[in-house]
Formats: C-alpha cells, structure tokens, sequence
C-alpha cells in the first residue's frame, strides 16, 4: 500500500429497501486492497452508520440520506458519515454516545448495552452500531454538529495491505 | 420464513438451513429490513418448537454467516433471553477467522453462561468446545 492519501470514495445513500446492502458493496470495494481484519471491519462501520442515515437522518422525503466516505492514508483508514439532522436532540445523544465511548473500557460498555436489551426486550431502538464500530472493528471515534449537520469520523489502523 | 427439515431457505443474502431437529445453519449476509423481519421471525418460530419438542440443546452453526446487522445482534439476544427463561442451551459454532463471532459471541456468552455454549471452528474443519 502507497502511503500517498488516497482521496475519499463517497456514496450517496439513497433511502430505499437495499441501501443497506449498496452501502456493504461500496465498503468492500473501496477497500478491497486492505487486509481481510481491515475491510471487515470497514464493511461493518460503512453498513452501522448507513444504517443509522437511514433510519435517523433528515425526512423521510429526503431523497438522500446522507454521505458516507471511505478513505485510505498511510496505514490509516477512515470512514466519514454526513446528514442533516433536523433533531438537535438526536444529534446530541449521538455526541453523547461517541463521547462516553472516548473515555471507556469499549468490552464492558458493549456488553453492558447488550445487558440492558437482554433484561429489558421491549426497549425500541438496539443502539448497538457504535458500539460495535468500536469494540468489533477497534474504530476510534469522533463527531462533530455544525449547521445542521451532522458529521461521524472512524478511524483505525489498516496495516499490511 | 417458515422451515421445513432439510430445505434451505434464502432470503436476499441471507442463507437457513435446518440441518436436523436441533441444528441451524446461517450463512450469507443479514443486512436488509426484509431479511432482519424474517429472521426475527424465524426465530420465534424456532423456539416455539424447541419448546414444544422439549430438546435440551439446540445448535446454531453460524461459520459462514460473515457479517450481520446490530438488529441480528439483537435478535441473537432476544433468543438467548427466551432459551434462559424456557431452559435450553443454545451451542453456536463460530469461526475464529470472523471477527465478529470472536468477539460478540464472547460477550453473548457472558449475558447466560448457563444457556450458551460457544463451539469453536478449527481452521480446516472440527471443532473445539
């Protein structure tokens, strides 16, 4: 692998029944030259955030949901989720998120959420992707809330490519 | 998704297989709405006749299930919850080339010890409980 910084491969994901599904195709293919640890891991922060545009981002009359980006630098690789969020609330739970997954022991605040879903069923929503970003895929994780907007940077090592 | 023993069934990525009485098979991908519902479903399903046929033990083979949604996560778990309240172990056979299987299937195990087994692949074939 070059060390030059490859420049970002960009979806736009529109909301529709397998854009899930184009999102994991667009990830093993933007790191389809990664190690099989890399590109798994790719795939699954490409596919969680996608899913979470999807679900959470602008209206649903929004024809796209957001952007998602894949790039490669050195032995860096990094995936970049953008959307409106028209619920600042929502922005700030997922602030909340990043933040509290920052400063902890990633094992135990996964299997305390996975706890939580196991005694309580019935809660609505699983809120497992960033977690799973950063305990499966050992992504680090930041975000930022400007505008309107909505950004969710992960990034971890991709060595011998 | 209803299943019959011996068929497989596929739904968009995803693969099921009901190999015998007490053993699945998953393979594929579960990253879709439409597959995410039938497997919920398929689970359900599965348990009401686990229940009903009073096994002991059901084996979830999921090797070459390479990548899940956290809803399949989820669904996981919600099985778990209703295999420790009903009684029965569930073993699943993970492989130790999948990433997700080493670690969430650890963490899985860690919510009912007692309900869950963990049966790991050997690179080329078997298994080591």
């Amino acid at each position: 692998m070059s060390d030059a910084p490859q420049e970002e491969r960009t979806l736009n994901l529109s909301r529709h029944e397998a854009a899930v599904e184009d999102a994991r195709r667009f990830a093993e293919l933007a790191v389809s030259y990664c190690t099989p640890e890399c590109r798994e891991a790719v795939t699954l922060a490409v596919c969680e955030l996608g899913e979470n545009l999807i679900k959470y981002s602008g209206s649903a009359d929004d024809l796209s949901a957001g952007t998602i980006g894949v790039s490669v630098e050195g032995d860096r690789v990094r995936v970049r989720a953008v959307n409106r969020v028209t619920s600042p609330e929502d922005a700030e739970a997922v602030t909340a998120i990043v933040n509290k997954i920052t400063v902890s022991d990633i094992r135990e605040l996964y299997r305390a959420r996975l706890q939580e879903l196991f005694a309580n069923p019935s809660l609505p929503r699983a809120q497992l992707g960033l977690l799973r970003m950063a305990f499966e895929g050992g992504f680090s994780l930041s975000c930022v809330f400007e505008a309107s907007q909505l950004q969710i940077i992960a990034e971890r090592a991709c060595t011998g490519a | 998704m209803a299943i019959k023993l011996g068929e497989k069934v596929t739904v968009e990525t995803l693969t099921v297989l009901l190999s015998s009485p007490t053993e699945l098979t998953l393979a594929g991908t579960l990253s879709t709405p439409t597959a995410q519902t039938e497997f919920r479903r398929l689970l359900q399903d599965l348990h009401a006749q686990i229940v009903a046929t009073r096994a002991a033990t059901f084996a979830v083979n999921v090797e070459a299930l390479s990548f899940v949604n956290s809803s399949a996560i989820r669904a996981f778990v919600d099985w778990i919850s209703r295999a420790a309240h009903a009684g029965y172990t569930l073993a699943f056979k993970t492989s130790p080339s999948v990433t997700w299987h080493r670690l969430s299937f650890s963490v899985l195990k860690s919510l009912a010890p007692a309900t869950v087994e963990i049966v790991e692949a050997r690179a080329g074939g078997g298994a080591t409980p």
